[in-house]
């Protein structure tokens, strides 16, 4: 009876296995019609998987799942698998690559990819990608050096490490990796593309295509207009020059040029005044300062809003609380010229709640503050309504941070200007 | 002759193998005076490991990198080694929990804890910690069912998928996972503390809190 594997035909988890199955004479079939989210998401394949992820391999023992579990045991179902090597030596040296293929180089690839899909669960960070990029090649640096003097990983023929590797470097190649990064690793070159043409892997693979460009940044649909327009002459300007990746990445996302915000009929209030006095105002905060802004104040040019954490039950450390707080102000960066914002970290112990007061340009949040920085959709936001003196007080106890505010102690206000 | 393990004595990835070699008597010793960022620079060491990670063994036929494929070799010395269950099948999901264990509970430990520590190479990023921490209460939630009605992961004893998710949980109870975050997973934190007290654990592992 065949072994039936669930996961899409386009898996490179799943290629692993049926690779490894075509050395070892093993029979195992992909399952027809895997609908991924749909299938994987089914009780019955709750109950082979409780995390719902794929691949999984049905066996009349019962189900395996972790794509590299699968193929070990696959490879084991054949006694004294040269898969495996032939001796112990080999064995752990097997065990080393797959590993190192694993969380050297797959997660790195995953680093680098995944963010790039647009999914909130991994957020793209310009940072975090160049140093996943460094990584990679960290670890590529270190394959190439052992390449350059073995045709395989380990011993002399293909074993189960040359299957997760080369599995996991066809994702690299066919979305993220392109030639000018991989030509400072011709080994690795080399052997990629000896692997590939080998009959048992072509025959799961099919044919295999080097990028010619990094997959770009997916954005989110609700996008200002005028940033969508830009990155558009930017790709053809891209293809007549190429450039080295992280170039590319640095430039492509930053929303410089033309702000919609500077379209908007012209404001009384000049931001960077109202920053001045709140600045320098040392004593008499009220008198001075509150008043001063509400002097300055333009309600057809600008908007408040007050914002109030969602999660406030998990904010049970304070200097992570803080540090919360402080990496948010940092990304607001990109809005330092159309916003004033004060945040107050209030109470005296754990749950710490999250409040604060925006001032903005316009009469809504900026679109492309809320596309760019992702913790705003973190909170709750709510325009102050001008009408309602009480709005209007909450607003001035919280620029001066006024303590206790709401009855509470503060620990710790933190102003964006 | 001794098999000779590079890591700094509190490194829980080199938990694993001194485990292991605990449970069927493989000779394994922990070098001494390891300095982090020293020992594991120089040349010697980068042979053996071109990109300086601990932990590393070495063995008269060569080094071998990579903690979990360490344990695995180190398990295997042993012919038979019950450490690798008594079936194919038992194998299988062994390796299936070893394979979970670093994928979805060390993988999201760690995206959770080393932002907080200010590596520049891993930054603070609240959004992506949360949901490092919702992979992780699933990943719990998964193993918390499974050891609902299982004393250890495979079988009715000890095997190499309990040292390995042992060591892993070992530094996510001391660093991140509060009281208040494992009281949710009963059958997990049931299993931690079985799992750190036999000697072969305890030997290598200390008190863990």
């Amino acid at each position: 009876m065949a072994l039936v594997l669930y996961a899409a035909n386009t898996n490179k988890n799943a290629f692993k296995t049926l690779i490894a199955a075509e050395y070892s004479s093993v029979d195992v079939k992909l399952i027809e019609n895997f609908e991924m989210g749909v299938t994987n998401k089914t009780p019955e394949f709750l109950k082979m998987n409780p995390i719902g992820k794929v691949p999984v391999l049905e066996t009349p023992d019962g189900a395996i799942f972790e794509s590299n579990a699968i193929a070990r045991y696959v490879t084991r179902l054949k006694a004294d698998n040269p898969l495996y090597g032939s001796s112990l030596i080999e064995y752990g040296h097997i065990e080393q690559w797959i590993d190192f293929a694993t969380l050297e180089v797959d997660a790195n690839i995953m680093r680098w990819f995944l963010p790039r899909l647009g999914f909130p669960a991994y957020p793209y960070i310009a940072p975090a990608e160049e140093s996943a990029i460094a990584a990679l090649k960290r670890a590529l640096e270190a394959l190439n050096t052992h390449l350059a003097s073995n045709t395989y990983l380990v011993g002399h023929s293909v074993t189960l490490a040359d299957i997760v590797l080369t599995c996991n470097l066809t994702l690299g190649y066919s979305r993220v990796m392109t030639k000018s990064f991989t030509s400072a690793f011709p080994h690795v070159e080399r052997y990629f593309w000896t692997m590939v043409n080998q009959p048992n892997f072509s025959k799961v693979l099919g044919e295999i295509k080097q990028t010619e460009s990094v997959i770009p940044i997916q954005k989110k649909p609700a996008q200002p207009k005028e940033l969508k327009a830009k990155p558009e002459p930017k790709k053809e300007a891209k293809k007549d020059a190429p450039k080295p990746e992280e170039d590319d990445i640095e430039e492509a996302p930053k929303p410089k040029a033309k702000n919609s915000l500077d379209l908007l009929p012209p404001s009384t209030m000049v931001l960077d005044d109202w920053k001045r006095l709140y600045s320098n105002t040392k004593s008499n905060f009220r008198e001075v300062a509150i008043k001063g802004f509400w002097d300055m104040y333009d309600p057809e040019g600008y908007s408040l809003w007050f914002c109030d954490y969602k999660y406030n039950e998990e904010n049970m450390v304070s200097f992570v609380t803080m540090n919360k707080v402080g990496g948010f102000l940092q990304r607001m960066d990109l809005a330092r010229k159309y916003a004033f914002g004060k945040m107050l970290i209030i109470g005296s112990e754990p749950p710490f709640k999250l409040k604060g007061v925006w001032l903005f340009r316009g009469q809504e949040i900026p679109p492309f503050v809320m596309e760019e920085c992702y913790d705003m959709e973190l909170f709750e936001w709510t325009k102050v309504d001008l009408s309602d003196e009480a709005q209007k007080e909450r607003v001035n106890q919280m620029i001066e941070d006024q303590e206790p505010f709401e009855g509470e102690e503060l620990l710790d206000a933190k102003c964006f200007k | 002759m001794a098999l000779v393990l590079y890591a700094a004595n509190t490194n829980k990835n080199a938990f694993k193998t001194l485990i292991a070699a605990e449970y069927y008597g493989v000779d394994v010793k922990l070098i001494k005076n390891f300095e982090m960022g020293v020992t594991n620079k120089t040349s010697e060491f980068l042979k053996m490991n071109p990109i300086g990670k601990v932990t590393v063994l070495e063995t008269p036929d060569g080094a071998i990198f990579e903690s979990n494929a360490i344990a695995r070799y180190i398990t295997r010395l042993k012919a038979d080694n019950p450490l690798y269950g008594s079936s194919l099948i038992e194998y299988g999901h062994i390796e299936q929990w070893i394979d979970f264990a670093t994928l979805e509970v060390d993988a999201n430990i760690m995206r959770w804890f080393l932002p907080r520590l200010g590596f520049l190479a891993f930054p603070y990023i609240a959004p992506a910690e949360e949901f490092a921490i919702v992979a992780m209460k699933r990943a719990l939630e998964a193993l918390n069912t499974h050891l609902a009605l299982n004393t250890y992961l495979v079988g009715h004893y000890v095997t190499l998928a309990n040292i390995v998710l042992t060591c892993i949980l070992t530094l996510g109870f001391s660093r991140v996972m509060t009281k208040n975050f494992t009281s949710a997973f009963p059958h997990v934190e049931r299993y931690l503390w079985t799992m750190v007290n036999p000697q072969n654990f305890s030997k290598v592992l200390g008190e863990i809190k």
